[in-house]
């Protein structure tokens, strides 16, 4: 009897396992599942298979999974450049709720491990990231479907993945973000300022003259000011081309209207304000001060010509860029 | 021992090295004392031999020291100090001498005395002589102040001053001459030049006619009108519940008063003396007036900066006709700016007149003009930070001074109180970031004097360092407690403006609001050589030709140009503060070229051969190496003529340039559009007006009016009818929910405009024009701003196609053609054109065949180049239905119940 009672129990215990088995496991055993995974290494390494078991419904849980192609044939840089960030936000969400309190999996499926599931849904690009929302449970929501992040502004900082999550997961623990320090720029900064400081007390003398001497003060305003007047801010701010083609195979060097330039248009015209300075200052300093009458003339005569040319240069640029502008000089009218 | 018998010679010992000498040394000794053994024991043997032993081991010793030294010497040859028994003896008294700098050393009041009252230099009057150096006081002699001499040697020699020297009563008396007739001239160009700045500005009131331009010109106009109306109390505390509908907006408090208060005190002087003038007139020609001022401060302050009158005057001609300038200050420009540029130059011109006296009576105008500032323009920051950072460059250079010290405390102390009774500004000045620097400085002069008072007490060199290095440490320890009270919230941080000239991609990420203004973008460079022409590549010329001197007054030039062009680079309006410095550094450009080439004489080669010679090293360490050598002049006539010639040709172009870029381009009012025909001649838009017009006469009193913000000051000045937003952007949360509006789909925007009350809504549409300030490519904008604070609700990528183009045509997206702005602009335009022909002209878009329909407004007024169309929301429904199934029923449309149910929920309170 006892052996019976033993053996239907033990019956009864496999029925029960293998009512279970080609069935699921229950949302909260796989929770546990890979709960327990992610404690270990946050986030979990998903294939086709576990992909599909984690993400089935019902759950009374949520995943967070990163579609990523990490391989260097897909060449994806996207990829590359979220995924520390991503690895970074699963574990210090993972260390800050060990207990699973906020019941959510991170998770990383890479392209190689899961290719079915990529053509599954049809995807086309990487990365995608999923947010499955629980299907039951208090939090569960309308629908079951997988909210999708919008990459489109590039890769973001984690911090600006974790508010997204947080507006998905609301009143449930939010573990903040730890970033590890980074020692090795610590030690790189303390070395390279220590050596800065030991480099100016060393070259102090002979720095010195260079900092009291007006010429180089002279120099620095003068070429900051040439810089800034010909435009070089709005290169700065507007990312603008260093050059483009013409369409036809050649290199168009100024670009066409008012409102727009090149990175090189503006190092010319830098370059032509540049010219006209120095020959103004010649004009109105060096040549006056030559001593000998012969000498004297012939760098009048060249500096004299060099503005003159370069100023119609500039006007004709200058017409180039604005249709409607009338006055011009006479070298290039 | 033996050997050592005769007597050392020293010549022998010189050939031996040290161990040797040791050695023998050691030997003598030996030798001595066994012979002092000998002399005990014995006596009588070779007595005489201990003499000689001690000679040689004296002269052993002596070649072993001498040696020594001269390897010392050698060891220390390069050295800086030399041991004290290795220096040159000398005597006892030149020992004890005091060096050539103590011994000059004089107290401090001696000092003074010496500066004050200087030992008097007389000359002899009938004999033609200059006696400089006699001494001797005499009846009728003529004092010459020694000042005169000094300047004389820092300058470069100047002919007059020959002159003087010749026959100083004569040459004094021709040049007073000589300039009461140059000052009359002086005054006549002045006037010329401020009749011609006016007279640049009024192409608009011509071409047009009297109107007030733009936007917030609109705003201001109306705040005078209440001014005028309500008097200066009432306009202090004016709350304004017609605009920020429902909030209203304390406009007293929050603008500067110094514009209205300008033009309401000129229209009240006016009546006084009984010429009664409309007080839009004065508003629409303040602008011009002042910039007549502004080019008399130029005069003024470029007058500071070189002896040259003609660069003064050059200044101010750049300054009254630059377009750099004009294109804030055209007749009917009335914004701040129109007299905000004169406060600017004027108050600079105070500083650099109160630096270069150390007065403090500059000092307080200085002040005074910059509250006056502070009164009028957001822009007076540029003052706060630029003072401070001029005082600080002198501080690093070295020069301080009790002149900064009084210059600079005066402006601070008064300037600081006047600009706090402003109450838009309030406390700002010792709570806001932008004002430390001032008040940094000013805690740093403090210690300044007082360290130099210090020093000028106890005179010791180490002390004198550590001072030094106690200010430096105080500094640094002063940053270190701003930084931390910063972070800590005691100050605020930069204020977001303010901010993005610093960051320049801070705005664009947190502030779309400022982003979005269009005179707040970057400026390219055909931008700088459109409004400042050839002063672009004469200002450098001119900064270079500071740092010649490198006055005081130059290195605020020097900074001013560099904060100035950096500024000018990053925001298209900042412009306007660069301009002065250009015009300031060009005209001592062209007028130092002009003062070389003008000169008739001519000089002679062989008598700077010999001043060469003569003041070769001479100068030299101080001044730039260009200008090392004495200026000699130009010998060729036709040198002189040529160049100028070439710049009478520069200075032409440079005024037809200004001519006809003010006639162009700054001109135009905007609110009344100018196009040619295909005949040439000029046709008037004037829809703006009409609309306005149209709403102040069809709606009632108190209809709100919704719109993008661009236009609420014009529709609160125009129309008269209050609006939900302005331009005014104080509340951003506000613009964003008209953002919100505008680009939600009518079901999300109606409960929003019911909310707010709103009875017309207003947009601008150039489709038909091909006008391309409309709404319709200001969207984006509205779009960004509203999901700053709604990004769940509202998504700019949604407004663009998967290919990533904005559209407005067949392609446009869902979002992009439910979108309450899309469904107004383009509402019944199909009916303009045969059908499947309806295009979009400004974006040379096709429509698609079937327009938009709107159910919850309808159209209410389009202007007759349909730029603005005006559309009334509708009531709620009497049936209590929502206005989709209204709207469909009306259109006999009738839908199953379900179905409309599914696709409309009833969402009238969505928030």
């Amino acid at each position: 009897m006892r052996w019976l009672s033993l053996f239907s129990l033990a019956l009864s215990a496999t029925g029960a396992l293998a009512a279970k088995a080609p069935g699921k496991k229950t949302p909260e055993e796989r929770f546990q599942l890979y709960h327990n995974k992610a404690l270990s290494s946050s986030p979990v390494k998903l294939a086709d298979a576990s992909y599909r078991e984690l993400t089935s419904t019902p759950r009374d849980y949520s995943v967070a999974v990163l579609l990523t192609a990490m391989d260097s044939r897909y060449g994806c840089q996207l990829c590359r450049e979220f995924q520390p960030e991503w690895e970074l936000l699963a574990r210090s969400w993972t260390n800050g709720d060990r207990k699973g309190e906020s019941r959510v999996v991170f998770g990383t499926l890479d392209f190689g491990d899961g290719r079915d599931v990529f053509m599954s849904l049809g995807l086309q690009t990487a990365p995608v990231l999923f947010f499955f929302p629980p299907s039951t449970g208090p939090h569960a929501a309308a629908s079951s479907e997988p909210v999708r992040y919008d990459f489109s502004g590039g890769a973001q900082a984690a911090d600006v993945v974790h508010n997204w999550l947080s507006k998905q997961l609301p009143d449930r623990p939010h573990p903040p973000i730890k970033r590890p320090i980074n020692w090795m720029r610590w030690i790189s900064t303390f070395v390279v300022l220590s050596g800065t400081l030991t480099a100016c007390s060393v070259a102090w003398p002979y720095v010195l003259p260079v900092i009291q001497s007006r010429t180089v003060w002279a120099a620095i305003t003068l070429i900051s000011i040439l810089l800034f007047t010909s435009g070089h801010m709005f290169n700065h701010i507007r990312n603008v081309p260093y050059v483009a083609g013409d369409g036809k195979g050649g290199i168009s060097y100024f670009a066409s209207g008012f409102q727009n330039q090149y990175g090189l248009e503006t190092q010319i015209v830098a370059a032509m304000y540049g010219v006209l300075a120095l020959s103004s200052i010649s004009l109105a300093i060096k040549v006056p001060r030559m001593t000998d009458p012969r000498n004297q003339g012939i760098a009048f005569a060249a500096w004299f010509g060099v503005l003159f040319v370069v100023y119609s240069l500039l006007l004709s640029i200058f017409r180039g860029k604005n249709p409607g502008y009338t006055l011009s000089l006479p070298p290039f009218m | 021992m033996s050997q050592s018998s005769g007597k050392v010679k020293a010549g022998q010992l010189w050939s031996k090295n040290k161990d040797e000498l040791t050695k023998q040394l050691g030997e003598l000794k030996t030798e001595l004392g066994q012979l002092r053994i000998q002399k005990i024991v014995s006596s009588g043997t070779k007595l005489t031999k201990i003499h000689d032993i001690r000679k040689s081991i004296a002269r052993v010793l002596t070649v072993i020291n001498a040696k020594q030294r001269a390897q010392l010497r050698l060891f220390y040859k390069d050295k800086k100090y030399l041991p004290l028994d290795l220096r040159a003896k000398q005597t006892r008294a030149i020992r004890r001498r005091l060096s050539a700098e103590d011994a000059s050393r004089v107290l401090e009041k001696t000092k003074k005395r010496q500066t004050h009252f200087p030992q008097r230099k007389f000359a002899v009057k009938n004999q033609q002589i200059a006696l400089s150096h006699c001494v001797t006081a005499m009846v009728d002699w003529k004092p010459l102040t020694s000042n005169l001499e000094r300047e004389g040697q820092h300058h470069e020699p100047l002919q007059h001053r020959a002159i003087m020297s010749a026959d100083p009563l004569q040459a004094l008396a021709d040049a007073g001459q000589g300039k009461s007739t140059r000052s009359v001239l002086r005054v006549l160009i002045l006037t010329l030049i401020a009749g011609a700045a006016i007279s640049s500005r009024l192409f608009s009131v011509i071409r047009f006619e009297s109107i007030i331009h733009e936007f917030d010109p609109w705003f201001n106009f109306r705040a005078t009108k209440y001014l005028v109306a309500n008097g200066f109390y009432n306009f202090w505390d004016w709350f304004d519940d017609r605009t920020w509908h429902p909030l209203g907006r304390v406009t007293g408090g929050t603008l500067y008063p110094g514009l209205m208060v300008t033009s309401g005190a000129i229209y009240h002087a006016l009546r006084a003396l009984t010429i009664p003038v409309d007080i839009r007139n004065i508003c629409v020609l303040l602008a011009p007036a002042f910039s007549g001022l502004t080019a008399i401060a130029a005069y003024l302050l470029t007058n500071e900066m070189t002896p040259s009158s003609s660069a003064g005057l050059l200044a101010a001609l750049f300054m009254g006709i630059t377009p750099g300038y004009i294109s804030r200050s055209v007749a009917g420009s009335y914004d701040n700016e129109a007299i905000a540029i004169f406060l600017l130059v004027f108050t600079f011109y105070l500083w650099i007149k109160a630096l270069k006296q150390g007065s403090m009576l500059w000092g307080a105008l200085c002040a005074l003009f910059y509250g006056y500032m502070v009164a009028s323009w957001g822009g007076y920051a540029f003052i706060t930070c630029l003072l401070p950072l001029h005082s600080f460059v002198l501080i690093c250079m070295g020069r301080y001074s009790t002149r900064l010290y009084v210059a600079y405390t005066t402006w601070y102390a008064l300037g600081t109180l006047a600009s706090m009774q402003i109450p838009f500004v309030g406390f700002l000045p010792v709570k806001t970031s932008e004002h430390m620097p001032a008040l940094g400085i000013f805690g740093f002069l403090q210690l300044l004097a007082f360290l130099d008072y210090v020093r000028s007490t106890i005179p010791s060199r180490q002390f004198q360092t550590f001072l030094w290095l106690f200010a430096g440490g105080t500094f640094g320890i002063g940053l270190l407690g701003l930084v931390i009270a910063t972070s800590a919230g005691f100050i605020a941080p930069w204020s977001g403006r303010f901010y993005s000239l610093w960051d320049t991609g801070y705005a664009k990420i947190h502030i779309p609001i400022i982003a979005s203004v269009s005179e707040h973008q970057p400026t390219a460079w055909p931008a700088f050589f459109f409004d400042l022409n050839m002063l672009i590549w004469l200002f450098p010329v001119g900064v270079y030709l500071c740092f010649q001197h490198l006055a005081d007054e130059h290195v605020f030039i020097v900074v001013y140009a560099l904060f100035g062009s950096y500024f000018a680079g990053v925001m298209v309006r900042l412009m306007l503060t660069l301009t002065p410095v250009v015009c300031v550094a060009a005209a001592i450009a062209i007028s130092t070229l002009l003062d070389t080439y003008l000169n008739a004489k001519t000089p002679k080669p062989e008598d700077h051969q010999a001043a060469k010679e003569g003041s070769d090293g001479k100068k030299g360490k101080a001044g730039l190496k260009s200008s090392d050598k004495p200026v000699v002049g130009v010998y060729a006539i036709w040198g002189k003529s040529l160049m100028v010639s070439a710049l009478a040709v520069y200075l032409l172009l440079f005024v037809l340039h200004c001519t006809w870029v003010t006639s162009n381009a700054y001109s135009s009012p905007s609110v009344v559009l100018a196009s040619r025909l295909p005949d040439g001649s000029q046709h008037i838009i004037d829809d703006y007006r009409e609309a306005y017009q149209w709403l102040r006469q069809n709606t009632r009193e108190d209809a709100k009016i919704m719109s993008w913000w661009d236009y609420g000051y014009q529709i609160g000045g125009m129309a008269d009818r209050p609006t939900l937003v302005d331009n005014n952007t104080w509340n951003n949360t506000h613009i964003a929910t008209v953002g919100k509006a505008m680009s939600s789909s009518e079901e999300v925007s109606y409960p929003i405009m019911r909310q707010h009350e709103v009875d017309y809504v207003l947009v601008v549409f150039g489709g038909l024009l091909g006008y391309s300030g409309d709404d319709i490519n200001k969207f984006l904008w509205m779009v960004r701003i509203a999901e700053g604070i709604w990004p769940d609700e509202v998504s700019e990528r949604a407004f663009f196609t998967p290919r990533g183009e904005y559209r407005v045509d067949g392609e446009a997206t869902e979002t992009m053609k439910n979108s309450l702005m899309y469904k107004m602009s383009y509402y019944n335009y199909n009916n303009l054109f045969p059908p499947g022909q309806a295009a979009d002209r400004m974006r040379g878009a096709r429509l698609p065949e079937v327009g938009p329909t709107l159910s919850t407004m309808e159209e209410a007024f389009t202007s007759e180049n349909w730029i603005i169309r005006i559309y009334k929301v509708k009531d709620l429904d009497n049936l209590g239905r929502d206005h989709m199934a209204a709207a469909a029923f009306d259109r006999g449309q009738k839908k199953k119940k379900s179905a409309s149910k599914k696709k409309v929920p009833r969402v009238l309170r969505v928030e």
